[in-house]
């Protein structure tokens, strides 16, 4: 059973700095980590590899610095690193990504599954997974939050839905998002850190790749950003006055929405 | 009876305050919470024409009871928890002040982020704003006291002279403490500044803001070489503000600290090492700090913590999100690597993987931590520890109620490491009690925690306790290395220094306190020594 | 040309820009700055860093947007009934459609049955309803919507589409955006058309709401935002409302491969997964009081929370702790009921979209992190609340 699975950089913090003079944003670019919510999806690949053998590929997007990502991925239980570099991909949106990993999915070439985290917690968006399904050709089934049997056939899975819970079933090669409550991911040991810094990572430019591209980075971006802005925080809280009965009506109102 | 509105009348309201986390709770007549150095002094005058006891809180998450009432008035500070202003010297360095009510884990939030409330900062001196902007702009700064409540409140942290793991590499709070503004019980104030004015041998004097002198003779013992946070710090010419920090409220009452900050170390990494027997893990330690450089902390956690921390892990969802300890392993060792380049400490985490498998421990029973998530699940382990046993004590309580949690907080020097685990075995199996035994063992410094069952287990285990201060005594150790003395500790106090060295203390603290009102029964019993002594 | 611009005359020369890079592509010069195009990542860091706005990430326009027209909405359904969200988007859609003076068009798709809630969406707002009944559409599986939606879309060409953001729709809505290859906006809180371009501006918190982003997709049709429930007013329902409602078949043909083997409807069972929490701390004052308590949670299908000193006395139970030792909690609204707030306690409600705090005491810490306050006996306002409910 091969997996790919899918990781995002992300900074450590979604903390917004300001500076105090300028009020504008100071973000530690370094500072960069595993989009959380692919920690389970990784996690969930290498229980499953652990079962039922095969090999774990990582996959990312980004700058150069990402292979470290990649490393890290490695020293949890991925076997394989492949990183998609290029000043071509810069400023990609969603869909511009997804394209960018359909290229990268291809070049790893013999998978079973794709995993990819819910979403990541510096986009919020939660659409690389269902893009990148589609892109691919493949059915995918999102916000998973246990599998109950796989093999190299097909995968049986509970979906969290906002009423309730599905139980389906979808034929592999096929894509899932996975939850945070999926699994617990485990922490590297010394000896999983020590084969992370020689594994096999890869690195594609979008030629390798033989990239359209009209369809990656910036130019295959259909979304542009107009401007970014730090939210106006709510101050002080605000009195509920009056009688007990008109309180009370009030806080009933607040809670009905 | 309270003519100043800021004193309040105890009621149920307030039972939370009559208690902290040593699970021991007192009794007080009224209670306050200024919110100013003004309203501070305030309530210390109206409480001196009372002549009323002054128990000083902060948090409440001290273990020795300190911070608990035994009657009279409860200070509780934690509405003073204001940053009061930056600073920076020529090196560079930068400082903070805040008020006593300032908690650890907000400051903490405060230096990550750089960002302070605009109310606050608004009310700082220009010196204080402009340095804001360069701590904007530099690397990040820690405070580097780590205590495992990071609820604890600054003042808290300086009355006992709060540690934590870090402090095998960094030392306790003591020596970032650089100002202190205190009041004294009668509502006077004193200010202390780090390096500038020491006491003559064993002779104390000071001025207070009223121009009032107090002088007094210090106590003469010799503290021992070991982490330490029992009783007053003395030492010959010493620098003045060290009398304050860790004399357990009992002195005055702190509304104002300095604190000095690092620069955050590039790299901070965590790594759990996991052994199959007890041997393997001391035999760690020793490697450990005899090979590594720039190892911040070294914590240990015996057989009786893992088991508790498994069953946690499988019956409550508090923590469920605890990683799994491998099936087999006994006893584990954290260390926590500083560095400030990457090949450094891959160095050296390849040092720990080969030092693991030289005492007979296999390397990949271990956990890395490298990023903040991990680090994050790597300190709620260490913390599930203390909470769960807290959870079974008070489970036990609930059919015993005359079961408390027994926890030692006592260091011994390096040589004697070995020695004194094997004391902690075998008198523990001797008298049948169960334990759980964790803490900082890199400076000899273990917490174990006695588990009674019932009300013959509770006495015999603080019959056990008493026996320890001795020997540790006799070891050249300290009977409390990081809570402070408090209430609960005073009896041992008094078996490592003597009566003698304990009436010295009364001494001192009479000077400044004449009434012996304030932190009342804090290292020694005030009623042995109330009269004892003459005021100069 | 495409990427990084600075506007030279705006650029102050501050170099924060400089500091925020990180991949080292800009530097000062003159005091102003200059980008190295080769090395610049079009992460957008300095775009942010810019005190004055002189930086921005450019790229010219292609793509053939005439023939797209009018605003399209899609009405998610649960059980053959619209969702609150399809309501609050067919209004939202209906101004938007005023705006560009065009015509707006709402879809419905369910299982058998579901076209007789087309007249609501109407009274909402829509001119057009489009309907598509068929058994397969009555669980929401991607599959079986997307074809249907790639088939009307393709042929009404709408200029923009929107989804509400709830689980189906930011799982659908991605699938079709990548089928038709155009831009999607997540978790959208706020649309508007902008007057001079009439294009959608699409506003959106990232990082954990703690940045929020203007997007815009100025070439690719439709425009597809999925949008936050709960965040556009509901509209009051017009019954006098014309509009024309239309049937557009399902594809008999078409197979699906993900299957449904089963489906539960869940209430949330623990105090984490709450949508409406009531806790009570020590001021509730004594056990009797807290059964008051558990009373107006139960009367309110809410979930009972407690702090820490109340499961300590044994008034409560551990598994109704809030907090550092007892559970975290993201409820919509948190009704904290004689708790002052310790730090503990504080933490394990950060993830509460709207507090309201009851205590006696007005210094208590609770009210610093509650959008609602009240400062009274907790016990009075829970006596008034269960004479209401």
């Amino acid at each position: 059973m091969n997996i790919i699975v899918c990781v995002k950089q992300v900074p450590s913090t979604n903390e917004v700095r300001l500076d105090p003079e300028t009020h504008t944003i100071i973000r530690d670019g370094r500072q960069s980590v595993i989009n959380p919510f692919d920690t389970y999806g990784l996690e969930e690949a290498v229980q499953i590899k652990e079962r039922l053998g095969g090999k774990v590929t990582v996959l990312s997007m980004g700058i150069p610095a990402t292979e470290r990502l990649l490393r890290d991925a490695m020293s949890r239980g991925a076997d394989e690193g492949v990183l998609l570099t290029d000043r071509a991909f810069a400023g990609a949106d969603t869909l511009a990504t997804s394209y960018a990993l359909s290229l990268g999915v291809k070049q790893i070439g013999d998978y079973d599954l794709i995993i990819c985290g819910k979403m990541a917690v510096d986009g919020d968006t939660a659409q690389i997974g269902p893009e990148l399904a589609e892109t691919l050709g493949l059915p995918h089934i999102a916000d998973v939050k246990k599998i109950l049997s796989v093999d190299e056939t097909s995968l049986t899975c509970l979906k969290i839905t906002d009423e309730g819970e599905q139980e389906l079933q979808v034929p592999l090669p096929a894509l899932i998002t996975v939850l945070k409550d999926i699994n617990m991911p485990r922490l590297p040991s010394i000896t999983g850190v020590e084969f992370s810094l020689t594994a096999p990572c890869t690195c594609f430019s979008a030629q390798q790749l033989e990239a359209d591209t009209g369809r990656t980075g910036l130019n295959g971006s259909p979304t542009q950003v107009v401007r970014t802005f730090t939210p106006e925080r709510g101050g002080e809280a605000q009195e509920i006055a009056g009688s007990l009965e008109e309180q009370a009506a009030k806080i009933l109102e607040i809670i009905k929405g | 009876m309270n003519s100043n509105p800021l004193i309040k009348t105890m009621s149920e309201e307030f039972a939370d305050y009559l208690r902290d986390e040593s699970r021991t709770v007192g009794q007080a007549e009224s209670i306050s919470f200024p919110k100013t150095p003004e309203e501070l002094t305030d309530i210390l005058k109206s409480l001196a024409a009372q002549g009323a006891a002054v128990t000083v809180q902060g948090g409440r998450t001290g273990l020795a009871a300190a911070a608990v009432p035994k009657a009279g008035h409860i200070l509780n500070l934690t509405r003073m928890n204001q940053v009061t202003g930056l600073r920076r010297d020529e090196a560079g360095r930068f400082y903070v002040r805040t008020q006593p009510g300032m908690i650890l884990s907000q400051l903490r939030k405060m230096l990550e982020s750089r960002k302070f409330p605009a109310e606050q900062v608004e009310a700082w001196d220009d010196g204080s704003k402009a340095v804001l902007t360069e701590l904007a702009r530099a690397p990040e700064q820690f405070f580097s006291p780590d205590p495992t409540e990071s609820s604890a409140t600054i003042g808290g942290m300086i009355a006992c002279n709060a540690s934590g793991a870090r402090s095998y590499l960094y030392g306790p709070v003591r020596p970032y403490i650089t100002m202190l503004k205190i009041a004294l019980i009668d509502g006077d104030t004193i200010t202390v500044t780090r390096g500038t004015q020491r006491t003559q041998g064993r002779r104390l004097c000071l001025t207070t803001d009223s121009g009032r002198q107090i002088c007094c003779d210090l106590p003469t013992y010799i503290m021992p070489h070991t982490k330490n946070a029992s009783g007053y710090y003395i030492e010959d010419d010493m620098d003045v503000i060290d009398v304050f920090i860790g004399s357990d409220g009992t002195l005055g009452v702190i509304y104002e600290a300095e604190l000095a900050l690092l620069p955050l170390p590039q790299i901070i990494w965590g790594v759990s090492c996991f052994f199959a027997n007890e041997d393997q893990a001391v035999q760690m330690v020793k490697a450990v700090r005899q090979e590594l450089r720039q190892i911040a902390a070294i914590e240990f956690f015996d057989r009786d913590a893992l088991a508790i921390l498994r069953r946690q892990r499988e019956e409550s969802t508090a923590f469920s999100g605890l990683p799994a300890v491998p099936d087999g392993v006994d006893s584990a060792i954290y260390l926590e690597i500083h560095d400030e380049k990457e090949e450094d400490a891959y160095q050296r985490l390849f040092a720990v993987g080969r030092l693991m498998e030289s005492v007979g421990g296999d390397r990949n029973h271990s956990w890395v931590a490298r990023t903040a998530a991990d680090r994050d699940r790597l300190v709620f382990f260490r913390h599930a520890v203390p909470e769960s046993v807290n959870m079974l004590i008070d489970q036990r309580k609930k059919v015993e109620p005359t079961i408390t949690k027994l926890g030692t907080d006592m260091s011994v020097p390096d040589r004697e490491l070995e020695r004194i685990m094997a004391m902690y075995r075998r008198m523990l199996s001797e008298r049948g009690l169960q334990s759980a035994i964790w803490g900082h063992i890199g400076n000899n410094h273990l917490h174990v925690n006695i588990l009674p069952r019932s009300a013959a287990d509770q006495a015999a285990g603080k019959e056990l306790y008493k026996e320890w201060a001795a020997q540790v005594s006799a070891m050249g150790g300290a009977v409390s290395a990081e809570h402070g003395v408090g209430k609960l500790k005073a009896p041992f106090l008094e078996i490592m220094y003597g009566s003698d060295h304990l009436a010295e203390m009364a001494r001192l603290k009479k000077a400044f306190d004449p009434d012996f009102r304030l932190g009342r029964d804090n290292l020694f019993a005030a009623a042995r020594f109330a009269g004892e002594g003459d005021q100069q | 040309m495409s990427g990084l611009v600075i506007d030279k005359q705006k650029c102050i020369g501050c170099g924060l820009c400089v500091a925020a890079c990180p991949a080292s592509a800009l530097t000062l010069a003159d005091d102003v700055a200059q980008v190295e195009q080769a090395a610049c990542v079009l992460c957008g860091m300095c775009v942010d860093s810019c005190p004055e706005g002189a930086i921005a990430i450019v790229k010219e326009s292609t793509g053939d947007t005439r023939d797209y027209h009018g605003v399209w909405v899609f009405a998610e359904q649960n059980q053959g009934r619209p969702l609150p969200v399809a309501f609050e988007l067919t209004a939202k859609g209906r101004q938007l459609a005023d705006e560009l003076s065009a015509p707006l068009t709402v879809l419905l798709a369910g299982g058998p049955g579901v076209a007789k809630e087309a007249q609501s969406l109407i009274a909402a707002g829509a001119d057009r309803v489009l309907v598509g009944e068929d058994p397969k559409l009555a669980v929401n599986l991607e599959e079986n919507y997307a074809v249907w939606l790639d088939q009307v879309v393709r042929e009404g060409k709408p200029e923009i589409l929107l989804f509400g953001a709830t689980g189906f729709g930011r799982s659908l809505a991605p699938k079709l955006a990548a089928r038709w290859q155009t831009g999607l906006t997540a978790d959208c809180t706020v649309l508007e058309i902008h007057k001079e371009s009439g294009l959608l501006y699409q506003t959106r918190p990232a990082f954990g709401g703690n940045l929020m982003a203007t997007i815009y997709t100025p070439s690719h049709r439709p425009q597809m935002a999925t949008v936050r429930p709960g965040v556009m007013p509901y509209p009051v329902l017009d019954e006098s409302r014309r509009g024309e409602i239309l049937s557009q078949p399902f594809p008999q043909d078409f197979q699906a491969l993900v299957r449904l083997l089963q489906q539960r409807r869940i209430q949330a069972e623990t105090i984490a997964d709450a949508e409406l929490i009531v806790a009570v701390g020590r001021g509730i004052g004594n056990a009797k009081n807290v059964a008051l308590a558990r009373q107006l949670a139960e009367k309110l299908g809410a979930a009972l929370g407690c702090t820490r000193p109340l499961v300590d006395t044994g008034w409560c139970e551990y598994k109704h702790q809030v907090g550092q030792t007892g559970c975290a909690v993201a409820p919509k609204v948190y009704l904290a009921l004689g708790i002052s707030g310790a730090i503990q306690h504080l933490a394990g409600i950060a993830g509460a979209q709207t507090v309201i705090a009851v205590n006696s005491d007005p210094e208590a810490p609770i009210f610093a992190q509650a959008q609602y306050k009240i400062v009274g006996d907790c016990l009075d306002v829970l006596k008034a609340l269960l004479a209401q409910v």
